[in-house]
């Protein structure tokens, strides 16, 4: 039995659904492409600013310890404190790409344009977690080129660099993103980042050496992936680790799997997102 | 129709034009308004984000003690903590007098309400001491905050209250002057936080707020003393700490000199309306 659609002259037959395969490459291309080229348009505030940023703090952090700066973990203050500073501008960067991306689309209404597309929540989640992961290391390379100028560094081992800055962008932009679709205003955000992305990123080992804190205090690091991240980072660049790598390593991976489970789950309820 | 209800004395004068109000100059009355105006939106929203500045500011102060606990003396008799809590609580005023100065001029343009203070019988200088004023005000309410938290974990001295109000009130109308410029040049936000990042925060970490200028080399001690914010961060030290770097007198008026400077700069802007007026 034919269909009147058949019969119809070819010219008036409805266009064919288009099959988007498995995986829709091209939509999730898409999105992550227009995450990248959202934060690149002004890379003067998300690219320079941090530069800059990450040069002061490195300026003011030689400075003020003087010229008879002592060793930590076998180098130079100033190479000791440059890989913790890649990683605090990674970290933050890799937050505020994601965060803000969803909370501006938010407010602003203008989610329903990613949410209508064919996109299932594992495309959108993974387009979005890896848009920040790339401003995250765009950041960290441009801020790691920048303190070369000024710091001698070294590089030990490039796959403990890669691995860790790949996995704390990673943890940070995931982060992000249901920091995001939790927020109602950028009030909510700036108290996330104010209350928790910045003491993390500060107080985990970024400018000092873990052994500073007090014994009853080391619990801040044993538990905290913000410290692992910064530790295995900078292992692979001067080849001293104040904690273990491997439960680095072991805890980033769960850590990221778990936040990626939680951020798959509310976007695919459409938790904050759909009315 | 029967005649109009006798019309009570005095009635007749209301079917005259209006006498126009006679303002004096200055017009106290409309600087008062447009403080309170600022200020009272600073009271309003301004004390809820105080948490941001606070907790930064207690963050720097635990990393700096941390990570330089090698150093016993940052100068003669002064500790890491002591030294650095001076700084932290003059970096936050500077900061947020930027921040208070720019952002509403900034606003009220985008916003297009900048036509509304523009329209009022206010002077061009009437306009700036406004603005400017209020920004101070609510950096000096900030930075008192932050001071008496910091407090708490430092034993400061207070050597002299005065000093210390005076180079605080010094380095907030410097900063306000400067964001109330930056509000009026800044065509958007991309513009403000470019002039934040470039401009005021390594101005505001980078003059001797977080170490002695005895550290830096001979060119750097003196482009140090070339820099009135150094004077300012220094000054305010020296009123909490009893311990300077130099000159308070020198300070006090290099920092005026510039800041009428400045005044006169953002007068004539407004008085001609530099992109407030089309």
């Amino acid at each position: 039995m034919t269909s009147i659609i058949d019969e119809r002259p070819a010219e008036h037959a409805p266009p064919k659904p288009r099959s988007l395969g498995r995986i829709n490459w091209l939509g999730f291309w898409t999105l992550y492409l227009k995450e990248v080229r959202r934060f690149m348009n002004v890379a003067t505030q998300t690219v320079l600013a941090p530069v800059v940023t990450t040069l002061l703090f490195l300026a003011i952090f030689t400075l003020a310890l003087g010229r008879a700066a002592p060793e930590v973990g076998g180098v130079s203050y100033a190479q000791f404190l440059a890989p913790g500073l890649v990683m605090m501008s990674m970290i933050q960067n890799a937050f505020a790409n994601t965060s803000s991306s969803i909370l501006i689309s938010k407010v602003q209404g203008n989610i329903v344009d990613v949410l209508m597309p064919p996109l299932n929540a594992a495309e959108l989640t993974m387009a979005y977690a890896l848009g920040g992961v790339t401003r995250g290391l765009v950041v960290g390379l441009s801020v790691a080129l920048a303190m070369w100028i000024f710091v001698p560094m070294q590089v030990h081992d490039p796959l403990a660099i890669l691995f860790f800055a790949v996995s704390a962008s990673l943890m940070l932009s995931l982060i992000g993103l249901i920091g995001g679709i939790w927020a109602d205003k950028f009030d909510h955000i700036a108290a996330v980042q104010n209350f928790a992305v910045m003491p993390l990123s500060f107080l985990s080992g970024t400018f000092y050496s873990i052994d500073r804190l007090p014994e009853n205090w080391r619990f801040v690091a044993d538990f905290n992936p913000f410290f692992y991240n910064i530790d295995g980072l900078r292992y692979g660049f001067i080849g001293h680790a104040d904690g273990s790598l491997l439960i680095g390593v072991g805890v980033s991976i769960a850590i990221n799997a778990f936040l990626l489970a939680v951020a798959y789950l509310i976007v695919a309820r459409g938790y904050k997102l759909k009315a | 129709m029967s005649g109009a209800a006798p019309r009570p004395a005095g009635l007749d004068d209301a079917s005259a034009a209006p006498t126009p109000r006679i303002l004096r100059t200055p017009n106290w009355v409309g600087v008062k308004t447009l403080y309170r105006r600022q200020l009272t939106a600073f009271l309003r929203f301004g004390l809820e984000s105080i948490g941001g500045p606070l907790v930064s500011s207690l963050l720097f102060l635990a990393v700096f003690v941390l990570a330089l606990a090698g150093r016993e003396e940052m100068l003669p008799g002064i500790g890491v903590a002591e030294f650095v809590a001076p700084g932290l609580v003059a970096f936050a005023l500077a900061h947020s007098a930027f921040d208070m100065g720019a952002f509403p001029v900034l606003h009220d343009k985008l916003e297009g309400m900048i036509q509304d203070v523009a329209m009022a019988p206010l002077s061009a200088l009437e306009i700036v001491a406004g603005y400017v004023l209020a920004a101070a005000t609510a950096a000096l309410l900030n930075a008192a905050a932050i001071l008496a938290v910091v407090a708490l974990f430092v034993p400061l001295a207070f050597a002299s209250i005065l000093q210390a109000l005076l180079f605080a009130g010094l380095l907030a109308l410097l900063f306000a002057l400067l964001g109330m410029l930056i509000g009026l040049w800044a065509d958007k936000w991309d513009h403000y936080s470019a002039a934040e990042t470039f401009l005021i925060m390594p101005l505001g970490l980078l003059s001797g707020t977080f170490f002695s200028i005895a550290t830096l080399p001979e060119t750097g001690q003196a482009l140090m003393r070339a820099n009135p914010v150094f004077y300012g961060i220094d000054g305010f030290r020296a009123g909490i700490l009893g311990v300077s770097e130099s000159e308070a007198w020198l300070g006090a008026v290099l920092l005026a000199v510039l800041e009428i400077a400045l005044v006169l700069v953002l007068w004539r802007l407004v008085a001609r309306g530099y992109k407030i007026r089309a």
